[in-house]
């Protein structure tokens, strides 16, 4: 990066731009028309018209720059999508793992360029589909998985060494399991581990804040699960990204644009500063770490929220951690447009709100997308609305012409300001996160609960008045008759035939080395080690998901989850 | 005397759903709006009817988004059933496809909402369904 202190804008010239600006409003705006009631999505207020005078601090080169260069805000390759474009990446996730592969490979027939896979409750959470918890759970909302046996089917004929691998692991408590899991499989198909490139979400938030469930691990427990697969990957996986910070969830449960990426980002900072701790140099890690944004309805905030992230990171990276490398201070995300915007009523207009958002996605840079089904009010998607999702992804590719210069609303003065805007409330919002011990003891009060929860009870309370409007909900309320529309369904004989196998793998499994590795795992827990290759071997020895559950849960305890 | 009672809900997350975010939305609206309500976090029936006894519930609330509707929400009916507290009423809330509302409603669950419901139908149908407390304490 160069230096410079050179300002973009003639400063003598903003001048008398703002003293004209002031005669134009004076002459020719009616009032009424700038008053406070504008606001963006996050609350920040909306002039009428944005000037240079917004921005006259702009320097170029130091606060913009080129694309593949710090601060990276227009983006984190140079040649953006020309180079590469973002990755179609449909999550896919029903039934026995052999359901998932078939939906995989077609997906992959018609255009998708990576796979994403979603996992039923029970193996979110870490039960086996044979515990009793899991009864109704099994395959249905995602697949299910309980042993290496059923990941080896999951990416039969997927070729995890060319395509990457996205999966949806939500908890570090089942990420450790399922990653060394498909390591594996890996490892059994003679894979070098360096081919393997994919995600595994791994967020302790996820685990602690955004679900709740009936048995919780102690967030810094949960935490060290999230540190131990990082760390791990980042040995062993160069090409894996082994976290994906989920802003995405935390939008879903109740937050402004800007706590979203405060949150994600001050998960990232502890991370960071706990593989420090162990003696991990920065640079050997931070390249790996991705977020996972929520692109909502408010199309030029979402955008600058996406610059203003990228904006963020590097600034924390580099000037907090001192790390070195540029890929160290690079933000790459993962988008999934906004679920919470979609409606039951007239179910069509979904596809027409998806679609705002996913331009809003590529507009901002994103790496990958999924876009969401319009029928996800009703069911999973169906085969038909997920080809669409795909469609939607392609014509915006191809057809529009968007992808083909770099950060194209780059030099707005609106989204300049408002990206400068953002980012300063997202670097404020980290430091009151911080100002209550760093964002695990937020989550141990149940502080971030309680401001997650206010936010949530405050937009229904908005819909409700009308004061935010929803097209054939509260605006425009829709007569139609209840949509037809098909539903997709669970295959139900999932959970019999996941028992069965089982069953099968309890019987014929070397239970002396099973009882050795499981053992071994167990004490680890208690010293200050990463578990995770004691987690390759328990898995290899035929371990199941719930088994290895049950040993965090035993030697962690388990954590109130506060009522809110 | 005629003590002043307010309705009383006992709301929960079925089994292993995740998103809370709902049930505990309505949870506080239903609250704004008069009636008291023991939101559970994730519970599975055993522990829902458990708690409808103990805290003496007029109505219990389900939420579920994850497919777990037709294994578990019958299953607390029947329970609840097998308690004899045949006037506790059932209500399900989520993203739950509208063919399976008859089987749900047949198995006694009272009504499913599903998303976009506005609070107040919810709270007038617990009022209508919860009849004595409405005529003798309509203080709330």
């Amino acid at each position: 990066m160069t230096q410079s202190n050179e300002k973009l804008f003639n400063q003598e010239a903003v001048e008398k731009i703002e003293q004209e600006k002031k005669r134009w409003y004076e002459q020719l705006v009616k009032t009424g028309s700038d008053d406070e009631s504008y606001k963006t999505d996050s609350g920040i207020p909306i002039k009428l018209l944005y000037t240079p005078d917004d921005v006259k601090d702009l320097d170029y080169l130091k606060d913009l720059g080129f694309s593949g260069e710090a601060p990276f805000v227009r983006g984190v390759y140079p040649n953006m999508y020309r180079g590469r474009l973002f990755t179609i990446r449909q999550i896919a996730g029903y039934g026995t793992p052999e359901d998932t592969n078939q939906r995989f490979k077609f997906l992959l027939e018609n255009g998708a360029t990576g796979t994403s896979v979603v996992f039923d409750l029970p193996t979110i959470r870490g039960y086996d589909s044979d515990d009793p918890k899991a009864e109704g759970h099994v395959g249905a909302a995602g697949v299910a998985i309980d042993s290496i046996e059923d990941m080896e089917a999951l990416y039969d004929g997927i070729p995890i060494d060319k395509i990457s691998s996205n999966i949806v692991t939500h908890l570090p408590s089942t990420t450790v399991v399922l990653l060394a899991m498909f390591v594996a499989v890996a490892e059994k198909r003679g894979i070098p581990l360096e081919q393997l490139s994919g995600t595994t979400q791994n967020d302790f938030l996820m685990e602690t804040t955004v679900g709740s469930s009936l048995e919780v691990l102690p967030p810094r427990a949960s935490f060290r699960l999230q540190c131990d697969a990082i760390e791990y990957a980042s040995k062993m996986l160069p090409r894996w990204n082994p976290v994906s910070y989920n802003g995405y969830n935390l939008r879903e449960a109740g937050t402004t644009a800007v706590q979203e990426v405060a949150c994600a980002i001050a998960n990232a900072i502890a991370t960071t500063e706990e593989l420090i701790r162990r003696g991990n140099n920065v640079d050997q890690f931070a390249k790996r770490l991705s977020f996972f944004w929520n692109l909502y309805n408010d199309f030029f905030e979402e955008i600058a929220k996406c610059r203003a992230s990228r904006l963020v990171w590097q600034d924390v990276m580099k000037n907090r951690f001192g790390a070195k490398e540029p890929r160290s201070q690079m933000l790459r995300f993962h988008v999934q447009t906004a679920g919470l915007a979609l409606t039951k009523v007239e179910p069509l207009n979904n596809i027409i709100r998806s679609t705002i958002h996913a331009l809003a996605a590529v507009l901002g840079g994103a790496q990958s997308l999924h876009v969401d089904s319009y029928d996800e009010a009703y069911s999973a998607p169906t085969e038909q609305a997920a080809l669409l999702s795909i469609r939607t992804q392609q014509i915006i590719q191809v057809e529009t012409n968007v992808v083909n210069t770099v950060d194209p609303l780059a030099g707005s003065f609106y989204v300049e300001y408002l990206t400068k805007e953002m980012a300063k409330r997202i670097k404020d919002y980290i430091q009151l996160l911080e100002s209550k011990g760093g964002i695990v003891s937020a989550v141990e009060s149940g502080w971030l609960h309680r401001e997650i929860a206010e936010y949530a009870y405050q937009q229904q309370q908005d819909i409700e008045s009308g004061k935010k409007k929803i097209v054939g909900l509260n605006y425009f309320p829709s007569n139609q008759k209840e949509t037809e529309i098909e539903v997709f369904r669970y295959p139900e004989q999932a959970e019999a035939i996941q028992k069965e196998k089982l069953a099968k793998l309890r019987a014929k499994r070397d239970n002396a080395k099973l009882e050795k590795a499981l053992n071994e795992l167990r004490t680890k827990c208690h010293e200050d080690v990463n578990l995770m290759p004691y987690i390759k071997e328990a898995v290899k020895a035929h371990a199941t998901l719930g088994e290895i559950q049950n040993i965090f849960r035993q030697e962690f305890g388990l954590w109130q989850f506060p009522l809110v | 005397m005629v003590m002043s009672r307010k309705i009383k809900v006992v709301m929960a997350k079925l089994g292993l759903d995740i998103h809370w975010r709902g049930a505990l939305v309505v949870s506080k609206m239903l609250r704004d709006r008069g009636l008291e309500v023991v939101f559970l976090g994730n519970q599975f029936p055993e522990q829902i009817v458990e708690a409808a006894i103990q805290e003496g519930a007029d109505v219990v609330g389900l939420s579920t988004l994850g497919g777990n509707h037709m294994s578990l929400g019958p299953k607390v009916v029947q329970l609840l059933r097998e308690k004899g507290l045949d006037d506790v009423l059932v209500i399900m809330g989520g993203v739950i496809p509208e063919e399976d509302h008859p089987k749900l409603m047949e198995a006694g669950i009272a009504k499913v909402f599903g998303p976009e419901t506005p609070i107040d139908d919810i709270d007038s149908f617990i009022r209508e369904r919860v009849p004595t407390y409405n005529q003798l304490f309509s203080d709330v």
